[in-house]
């Protein structure tokens, strides 16, 4: 009964904060940022490069963040490893904590970091980036409330929540099917305008 | 929660109550006698007059419950439940506190071979069982590392007087387990033996038949415990006791949808002499000289019988000791010396490694009135691994009257890091990752960075100094109430436990895969009440109570709660959660109770034995990404099993017995492995 009524509760409290966002935005000048869910991008082999702007995986160099296995990348800073695709832009990251909706203002310039030689901007690792690893599982499970602000190849800000890392998003994925492996789903919000708000 | 309190007080009240109602027509002489126990204190005491929290399991209630193994037996006790860690293996969770932290003797000696952690208590037969004892609470002031959550001790028949007398037995149980005892008592004069034999097998169990692993695959062992007394007068005894055990396993595997098929063994050895020595009757000596050996192997043939895998373990503890007590006019003081020597030889170690620590202890059970009974003590252990460790408990015992006592402990306890977590060197051949124990961790790491292996390594780890024993303060409180046809005992606890290893990532190796190691990082605590009643209606009729209540959690979670707020919902949306959802340790029930009913008919020499345990939801991990076990996790239901035994003499010599394990057949595949379906069993035991 009682956890019934926290459910619905909370459910309420996401409809509720679902809909005051959509009234603000109506209401704002600045158009509302839109979130957007990608599914199963392919990062098991290689650097897969995803434009925020387009909303697709790119070649070129207008990418904002980049995928390979657990590693990811933004466009702005120097290369750890050969691998890794060239950074051209003014790309960064900041790490918050919070559900994605909360996320509303842009961090402080200080919080942002570019990848360096020795740590990205989203460190790597198990509990010190995006994800956690289960040792006895092996299974590889985006920390909830990470929120990753990032400032795109050309200045803009777009916000990014891992969801998945197995291919279908699955709630137990199999970390032995290697070919379902490194498959990101995520949503981001992406703000075109010249403002410090999502 | 709150009902539930209030039942139980009520019920308490209810009990006392109608043990008042009754003392008026105590003619009856159905009273439970006064038992007398040498865990807690090494000397011989009576067990309500203890300051600490024990629990007795005796041979009658072993026998008339029909079950062989250790474990089966423990698991029907108040407070202790018998949970499968990551490796599959049974190991007992005593006041909230994992099995790494019980220590389990045999006749006051160690059993040795944690290869994963816990022990496997399968592998002890109760046949020739006098008694158990359980003492709970941190016990290192007398017995060193391991004894932090509490120690259990398995005393073994010894004759007491000139016979010859002995037991067979046989049973025969679902899953074609068979169980076969031989007990031979013998004293003549001077001389005494104990001859215990026993064979076990069973085809093991499958829960889903659609793997091809079962979830016990078949195996069959032998016991072999012969003991030899001589009493050169009445001032010198000498005891001579081995054990000897040898198990054979079908080893099975699936690795990568292959299969792979072997052989698993296990062989353990025990040895202890004892010589007791009165000097008069003050002094009081005993020398003892204990040596044992574990080693199990293993190996798995792929399917063109070609070696894929040998695995081997090989312990040896040799542990020479003299106690020494000094008995005053209403005063003790027992004293000790003693040293272990350890060695290991096992599969990912780079080489045999050694222990070696030498230790002292000392305690002073003091009574300066009747009612009052002091117990303090402390044991300083000397290790050549790890920094040395000093052990103080003081205990305190008040008789307000006859019947009841008021109890109270406080005492430190502490876990040495084990081989595994020192010198382990592993490389998961088809993940790739590594776990490197902490003592071989910084050259092995060096080595790798010039292999060119190594991407990078976290910044701030090293390993410069030694890796700390887990430590404990462990507080009991409670008391214990006797009164004709009524026994009962509450006893609060709490255990606070620092130091805590958990392994930690401290470099990336070029194929991206992480290096392991171990650190002492987290703190925890567990609290909770437990009670223990038993009410003999008649002399035919007796009900039995147990109760306990548990709150297990990590005390960095609860400090930093804001970095586990956040839960990912099942449409992977993320929910800030609150501090109060936090549940607490994995694998920890809130509640567990038992209920147990037993019924003579004497006139058809029957005994019927009925038990039903009861264990409230509990998670095993994680299910909603932030690390910790919160109110919106996925639980394993709670659930209850009962067992069921009746036994009957035919003549006063043969006993037959058959009852029903998990009468009710409860099974949860998925979440309990270790639970196997109903089984039946049928005994016939012959005594002479």
């Amino acid at each position: 009964m009682k956890t019934k009524f926290l459910k619905l509760s909370l459910l309420a409290l996401f409809i509720f904060t679902a809909s005051c966002s959509s009234d603000d935005n109506n209401d704002n000048t600045v158009p509302a940022v839109e979130t957007k869910k990608v599914s199963d991008l392919n990062a098991s082999a290689g650097y897969t490069k995803f434009s925020f702007s387009e909303n697709k995986v790119v070649t070129n160099d207008n990418w904002d963040i980049a995928f390979n296995t657990t590693t990811i990348i933004v466009n702005g800073g120097v290369k750890m490893t050969d691998a890794e695709p060239n950074r051209t832009g003014s790309g960064a990251a900041s790490i918050v904590s919070g559900t994605f909706s909360s996320v509303t203002l842009y961090p402080a310039a200080s919080a942002f970091a570019q990848d360096a030689a020795t740590v990205y901007a989203i460190p790597k690792g198990s509990g010190k980036g995006w994800y956690n690893y289960d040792m006895n599982s092996h299974i590889v499970s985006p920390i909830a409330g990470k929120v990753f602000v990032i400032k795109t190849h050309d200045g803009k800000y777009a916000k990014l929540e891992i969801l998945s890392y197995y291919k279908g998003a699955p709630a137990t994925p199999d970390p032995l099917k290697a070919e379902d492996t490194g498959f990101y789903t995520f949503n981001f919000a992406y703000q075109a305008n010249s403002t410090t708000t999502f | 929660m709150k009902i539930r309190i209030t039942l139980f007080v009520l019920f308490v009240f209810c009990q006392i109550s109608f043990a008042q109602k009754v003392q008026k027509d105590s003619v009856e002489t159905n009273e439970l006698s006064e038992v007398k126990v040498t865990t807690a204190t090494r000397t011989e005491r009576v067990l309500s007059s203890l300051p600490l929290p024990m629990t007795i399991i005796t041979s009658e209630a072993i026998i008339k419950s029909g079950v062989t193994r250790l474990n089966e037996i423990l698991s029907e006790q108040t407070g202790i439940i018998l949970i499968p860690d990551e490796s599959g293996f049974e190991g007992i969770q005593m006041q909230g506190l994992d099995a790494a932290y019980t220590m389990i003797l045999i006749d006051g000696v160690p059993l040795v071979g944690r290869s994963s952690g816990v022990l496997d208590l399968s592998r002890v037969s109760v046949g020739n069982i006098e008694r158990i004892e359980i003492v709970k609470g941190a016990s290192s002031a007398l017995y060193g590392s391991e004894a932090m959550g509490g120690v259990i001790n398995v005393i073994t028949k010894k004759p007491g007087k000139d016979m010859f007398s002995g037991s067979l037995s046989y049973r025969y149980a679902t899953f074609n387990t068979n169980d076969a005892n031989a007990n031979l008592l013998w004293k003549k004069k001077k001389f005494s033996a104990n001859l215990f034999a026993n064979f076990y097998a069973t085809d093991g169990y499958d829960l889903d038949k659609n793997t091809p692993l079962k979830n016990v695959e078949p195996f069959y062992n032998f016991t072999l415990q012969p003991k030899i007394y001589y009493d050169f007068s009445e001032h010198l005894k000498l005891i001579v006791s081995n054990r000897f055990y040898d198990m054979k396993m079908d080893n099975k595997a699936v690795i990568e949808s292959e299969n792979y098929e072997g052989d698993a063994t296990e062989k353990e050895w025990n040895s202890q002499v004892k010589l007791e020595h009165k000097w008069n009757d003050k002094f009081y000596s005993e020398y003892e000289l204990y040596a044992t050996n574990y080693k199990n192997d293993s190996f798995l043939n792929d399917q063109n019988n070609v070696r894929y895998e040998d695995a081997y373990y090989n312990q040896w503890l040799f542990r020479p000791e003299i106690r020494t007590t000094l008995s005053l006019k209403n005063d003790k003081i027992t004293g000790g010396i003693g040293l272990n020597y350890e060695t290991l030889d096992r599969t990912y170690f780079d080489k045999n490694v050694k222990f070696n620590s030498q230790y002292v202890f000392l305690q002073y059970d003091w009574n300066p009135t009747e009612k009052w009974n002091v117990l303090a003590g402390f044991r300083y252990d000397n290790h050549s691994e790890y920094a040395s460790q000093f052990s103080p408990k003081l205990a305190v015992n008040y008789k307000i009257n006859n019947n009841f006592s008021l109890k109270s402990s406080v005492g430190y306890g502490y876990k040495a890091p084990d081989f595994r977590q020192l010198f382990f060197d592993f490389t998961n051949p088809s993940v790739g990752y590594t776990v490197l124990g902490y003592n071989v961790a910084e050259a092995r790491l060096n080595q790798l960075e010039e292999e060119g292996q190594l991407l990078s390594r976290v910044a701030g780890v090293n390993f410069d100094k030694p890796l700390e024993a887990e430590s404990s303060i462990n507080v009991n409180f409670g008391t214990f109430y006797k009164k004709n046809k009524l026994r009962m005992d509450i006893n609060a606890f709490y255990n606070s436990i620092s130091n805590l290893i958990d392994t930690q990532i401290v470099a990336t190796k070029t194929n991206s895969q992480n290096i392991f190691s171990y650190s002492n990082f987290n703190k925890i605590f567990t609290y909770g009440i437990e009670y223990n009643s038993m009410y003999s209606f008649t002399k035919e009729f007796s009900l039995s109570l147990g109760y306990q209540y548990l709150i297990a959690k990590n005390k960095d979670v609860v400090d930093n709660f804001e970095d586990y707020q956040y839960i990912r919902n099942s449409e992977l949306q993320t929910v800030e959660i609150s501090k109060s959802d936090y549940f607490g340790l994995y694998n920890r029930s809130k509640h567990t109770a038992n209920i147990k009913f037993a019924y003579t008919i004497p006139k058809i020499k029957t005994d019927i034995n009925l038990r039903v345990f009861y264990r409230s939801k509990y998670g095993l991990y994680d299910t909603n990404g932030n690390q910790i076990l919160d109110k919106y996790d996925t639980f394993v239901k709670g659930y209850a099993l009962t067992n069921l035994s009746v036994s009957k003499y035919i003549v006063d010599k043969i006993m037959l017995q058959a009852g029903a394990n998990n009468l009710f057949d409860y099974t949860d595949p998925g979440q309990i492995p270790n639970l196997a379906g109903r089984q039946l069993f049928a005994r016939i035991q012959y005594n002479f």
